[in-house]
Parts: structure tokens; sequence; C-alpha cells
């Protein structure tokens, strides 16, 4: 019999009933059966079970932990996997204005009405100017998605919070809410909206304005360090 | 009065879900990338490359698909690069403080005579072969698994294997 194949029975790697038959052979061959120890030692010597045993050192802990993600991957979680980029949107009339839908009375202190704009005020501003998408989520308060530069040279960013998704930009130092959906709370007082794409409105505003790629990690940090200024 | 719960969008649930996947397989990780440098020093700075640059392209990881499998991968091919680029490179000093966790490192592993002598027949190998072993004799992953790591034919696994067999058990002997 061949080493191959007496390494593969070492291995595990041949059919059950080839293991068998083999098994069996050995005992009637003792060359063979030493030979089939040895390897079984060798491979018991290459656990290196010391380093599985061990602790991880803090800094391999802290990469898998913190490490920067793809933007990429942050887009195609919030935009769903089929969202494609395109450099080339036709500016659309209804996103200059702002595209408005949903927009309930009952929108709380986080939200007012000024000169015909949709300000973010109280957490949700605070959140837009603090918040990194790209250091995770705290569980608490409002949830940032992804930011970008708009074909108009302001920063924007996608945003979630108590039942409502949208759309901010940075204008003259106000957040101004340019689409907002509104979801109706289910009995119990929870909200619910499908998978964890946001709503189409949403989706469709970001393309439709989005000026290159969304930013990555190091993008958004430095936009935030210059105060969300735009270009 | 209290807010409503947000939306419960799944992303960072999701990627948390991966972070800690990838704690996980941190013990395998670092027993695959020594067992490729043959120090513990080096086989933790490729896990740590390996962890970088996995989770800078985690898009192209198909969620549902096995992470050990990309995350082997990615290793060996950081692995491989690494190995083009040292042959370039000129010994850069490192500061004290990293030659203190370098050195820590490896009196752990020198520690051990059975590890240091299995550690040097591995090295001895050439790298290819070393990686098969790595795959299949250390951290047991099947020939099929071990061939669509490396990327190469099942056949030329098992020859690879075969014959890191016979040196290692020749280094070894002696």
């Amino acid at each position: 019999m061949d080493r191959e194949t007496l390494n593969a029975f070492v291995d595990g790697e041949l059919p059950p009933q080839e293991m068998a038959r083999i098994a069996v052979l050995l005992e009637a061959q003792p060359d063979m059966k030493a030979y089939v120890v040895k390897q079984e030692k060798l491979r018991a010597g290459l656990k290196f079970e010391e380093i599985m045993r061990t602790p991880p050192p803090s800094r391999l802990v802290e990469a898998a932990l913190s490490a920067p993600v793809s933007w990429r991957w942050r887009a195609q979680n919030i935009l769903g996997r089929n969202f494609i980029l395109r450099s080339l949107v036709p500016a659309g009339a209804a996103l200059a204005v702002g595209l408005m839908i949903g927009v309930t009375g009952k929108s709380g202190e986080d939200l007012a009405l000024s000169h015909g704009r949709m300000l973010a005020r109280g957490d949700l501003a605070q959140a837009l100017n603090t918040k990194l998408a790209s250091s995770g989520y705290s569980g608490q308060g409002p949830r940032l998605g992804i930011s970008f530069r708009d074909r108009a040279g302001s920063d924007c960013r996608t945003f979630t919070a108590a039942g409502q998704a949208g759309l901010a930009c940075h204008r003259g130092g106000d957040w101004v809410v340019t689409t907002l959906v509104t979801q109706t709370p289910e009995s119990g007082g929870t909200y619910r909206m499908a998978g964890s794409e946001m709503p189409d409105a949403v989706r469709r505003a970001v393309e439709a304005s989005i000026r290159g790629a969304p930013y990555d990690a190091i993008a958004e940090a430095q936009a935030r360090a210059n105060g969300w200024a735009g270009k | 009065m209290a807010r409503p719960p947000l939306l419960p969008t799944d992303m960072d649930a999701s990627l948390d879900q991966v972070r800690h996947q990838m704690v996980q397989l941190l013990p395998r990780l670092r027993r695959f990338a020594i067992a490729l440098t043959g120090s513990a020093a080096d086989g933790d700075d490729l896990v740590q490359d390996t962890l970088e640059r996995a989770l800078k392209n985690l898009h192209a990881w198909e969620p549902g698909t096995r992470l050990d499998s990309w995350m082997f991968r990615i290793a060996k091919n950081r692995f491989i690069d690494n190995r083009r680029a040292a042959s370039r490179r000129k010994t850069v000093a490192l500061d004290a403080a990293e030659q203190d966790a370098a050195l820590d490192g490896e009196r752990v592993l020198q520690s051990q005579l059975a590890f240091r002598d299995t550690a040097k027949a591995l090295q001895a190998l050439p790298a290819e072969q070393r990686q098969a072993v790595a795959l299949v004799l250390v951290d047991g992953l099947s020939y099929r698994e071990a061939a669509d790591i490396l990327e190469i034919p099942i056949g030329t696994l098992t020859s690879r294997i075969s014959r890191a067999r016979e040196a290692l058990m020749a280094a070894l002997e002696d």
C-alpha cells in the first residue's frame, strides 16, 4: 500500500469502508502499523496545544473588535446588497427643494420647522454633529448610517431614530432634514422596518444626491473634524 | 418618558457578531500564523494584519459562508505577500517596548522544547508544503477545505502533505 493512502488514512480522508478495511489490514502488517503510529504521533505533535490554551494578546482582540470596517460593507448593509453607486444621477428637482415623505405633526423635540425647512434639533442634532458611524452603535440615541458629500457640496448623513429614518445635510450651520420617513408604531409601541435596510425613499434620496462614494471611516472623522462644513 | 425603541437595523448587531466570531477564531489563526512564520511575534503580526485586512474587505465576505476559511485564505495571502516584501525591505529597528513584547512571546514558545523542534522542522519545509501542513496537520482541516483555502487542486495538496510528512519525520527522528 502506498504511503499517500496510509497518510490519507491517518488524516481520516478515506471513505468509511476503506478506513475500516485498512484498520483491519494494519493488524496483520507490523511495518505499516508502525508507520501509521509514527504519523499519528507527528500529527498529534503538531497541535501546538499551548497556543490554543494561551489567551490571545490583547492587541489582537482589540483589532478584531475595533479595526475599521469597509465602507462598502456598511453601504451594502444599509442600502441593500444590490445598491450600486451611481456617480451620474440626473439631479432631481424634487431633491433640490427637499423631499418630505410621511412627516407627522408629532415630530418631538428632535425636529423643528424653520423658514420652511425641517431642522434637526436636540439629540438628533447632537448625534449628527458628534457620532461616527464607523465607531459602531452604542445602543442609545439616534443611529448614524452612512455619510457622504452631496452634489451641492454639503456633508450629508443618514440616520434612524425613534421610528424615523432620514437623510440630513449640513447647510448654513444646521442639519437640514431633506428626507424623513416615519413608521407607525405597531401595537405595544414597537417600530418595525423591513430587514436592515433603509426605507426606499431614503435610499433613493442618497442615490440621487451623492457625489462619489460614501465616506470611509477616515473621511467621516475628517468631515466631523471640519465641522461638517462640506466642500 | 421613555423613548420608543430604535429601528432594529441589524447592521451593528451583525457586525458585532462577525467581530466576536473573529475573536473566537484568534487561537486557530494564531496557531496557523505561527506555524507559517515560525515565531510568535511574526505570527501575531500576521494575525493582526489579517484581521485589519479582513475587516477592511468585509464586503467581500459572503454572509452565511465560512468565516474561518475566508480568514485563513487572507492570512495565507498576506503571508505570501509579506515574504515577498520582506525580501526587499530593510530591517526596521523596533522600539524598546515592541522588542520586549516580541521577546516575551518568543520566550513563551521557546520554553517548550517540543515546540521548538517541531517549529524548526516546519520552517525547514518549503513554504507551500508548510501552508498545507499548517492547515491539515496543525489545524485539522480536511483535504478539501485546505485545498480550497490554498486555491490548489486536491491532488496537489495530497502530494504536498505526503512530501512534507516524509521531511518532517526525517527531521524529527534525528
